[in-house]
């Protein structure tokens, strides 16, 4: 899958599994991210494939 | 919370579509359609049973340019269409480098795009100092707590001179839960219920309303780009500092073990929100409510001097 994390540059990455797995694997708290699946926005319970582009966007910061 | 296996793509519980988001507090799988449904439904029904806003109210909205504030300038904007009230933005600049200025283009375009009258107050202008200056001035000076005094007496002060009946703030759920959180472990049990809503009315205090109290932060995130708003997730420089995020961090953590840990708390609040109005009358917990106002600058304080007249005397 490609990976796109806060905006930075796309990088090849193989995963498949679960979003939880991936976002623990990350070091990154569910409840302060959205994720987006080939543009689209999916619950935090979905699974990859392994095919797919997966956008992580930091929602979340103080101040 | 472990998540049950489930298939690659979820589905919405009440049309089928395919799901964009799971409330793992509810728990259920709502589409993009049918989550903004939720949404504003949520909205408008802590707006009518609370009674926050009245028919031809002033509400000055204190608007950052962030998601949360945006999200509420929209909310309302909309809400005027079923409820004659006005609305006035206000947006504080604190004079923070490469932060505020992103959320202030921000303010400014869904003003104009909604037709809100926008008043920006400066820090600069209003002390003579931006908050990066007055911080490097003094070390000893905890960045988030000088800036929430400046913005809450500046906030106060300019919604005053709009002709504002109510100030909204764009606090969230997850915002509630940390003052909570926060306020417990400093023992102020005034500040708390301070926190509720005022306790005893002020003609020089202008009351605050938070109609975005029961969303959690990461829905109004997702609320704010199904819409297509155009608003930017940034962090604040000085809010690494701060207890709040130390707080926030654990909150989330809490609530991805235990879903529904923050409406809990926040809940449990207003339960004893009531309880702790009732024992003020007679002084609580050793703190007796002394309603006064600033010698220096006649707004609303319980010290002599307010301290935001401190802040700047030293200055």
């Amino acid at each position: 899958m490609y990976l796109l994390l806060n905006n930075m540059k796309k990088k090849k990455m193989s995963f498949s599994g679960s979003i939880t797995s991936l976002l623990g694997k990350l070091h990154l708290r569910r409840e302060e991210v959205v994720i987006k699946v080939n543009g689209k926005i999916v619950p935090d319970d979905s699974r990859i494939s392994g095919s797919e582009t997966v956008e992580i966007i930091k929602v979340i910061f103080g101040g | 919370m472990v998540f049950p296996k489930s298939p690659k793509s979820s589905v919405c519980s009440k049309c089928h579509a395919p799901a964009a988001v799971f409330l793992a507090y509810a728990p259920t799988h709502l589409c993009g359609h049918h989550f903004m449904e939720m949404f504003e439904k949520r909205f408008r029904k802590t707006i009518r049973e609370l009674g926050l806003i009245k028919k031809n109210s002033t509400v000055a909205l204190a608007l950052s340019g962030g998601k949360d504030s945006t999200v509420l300038l929209h909310l309302l904007s909309d809400l005027q269409r079923s409820l004659p009230f006005k609305l006035v933005a206000i947006t504080i600049d604190e004079g923070i480098a490469n932060y505020r200025s992103k959320t202030l283009i921000v303010a400014k375009r869904e003003c104009k795009k909604l037709r809100v009258p926008l008043r920006v107050v400066s820090f600069k202008k209003e002390s003579g100092k931006k908050l990066d200056e007055i911080l490097r001035a003094d070390k000893s000076l905890l960045p988030c707590s000088v800036c929430g005094v400046f913005r809450r007496h500046l906030l106060n002060k300019s919604a005053k001179e709009a002709g504002a009946n109510l100030l909204a703030i764009g606090h969230n759920l997850d915002d509630m839960a940390q003052t909570v959180l926060m306020n417990l472990m400093r023992n102020e049990p005034l500040r708390l219920v301070r926190f509720g809503e005022p306790l005893a009315d002020d003609e020089k205090f202008v009351p605050r309303i938070r109609p975005l109290m029961r969303a959690p932060e990461k829905e109004v995130a997702i609320y704010a780009m199904l819409k297509g708003f155009k608003v930017t997730f940034t962090e604040c420089p000085y809010a690494h500092s701060a207890l709040r995020q130390e707080i926030r961090n654990h909150l989330n953590e809490l609530e991805e073990k235990y879903p529904g840990t923050k409406i809990r708390i926040f809940n449990s609040f207003v339960t004893m929100d009531g309880w702790m109005r009732k024992g003020i009358g007679n002084g609580f917990a050793g703190q007796k409510f002394k309603r006064s106002h600033c010698k220096t600058c006649g707004e609303p304080s319980s010290a002599e001097e307010c301290a935001y007249c401190g802040i700047i005397s030293k200055l």
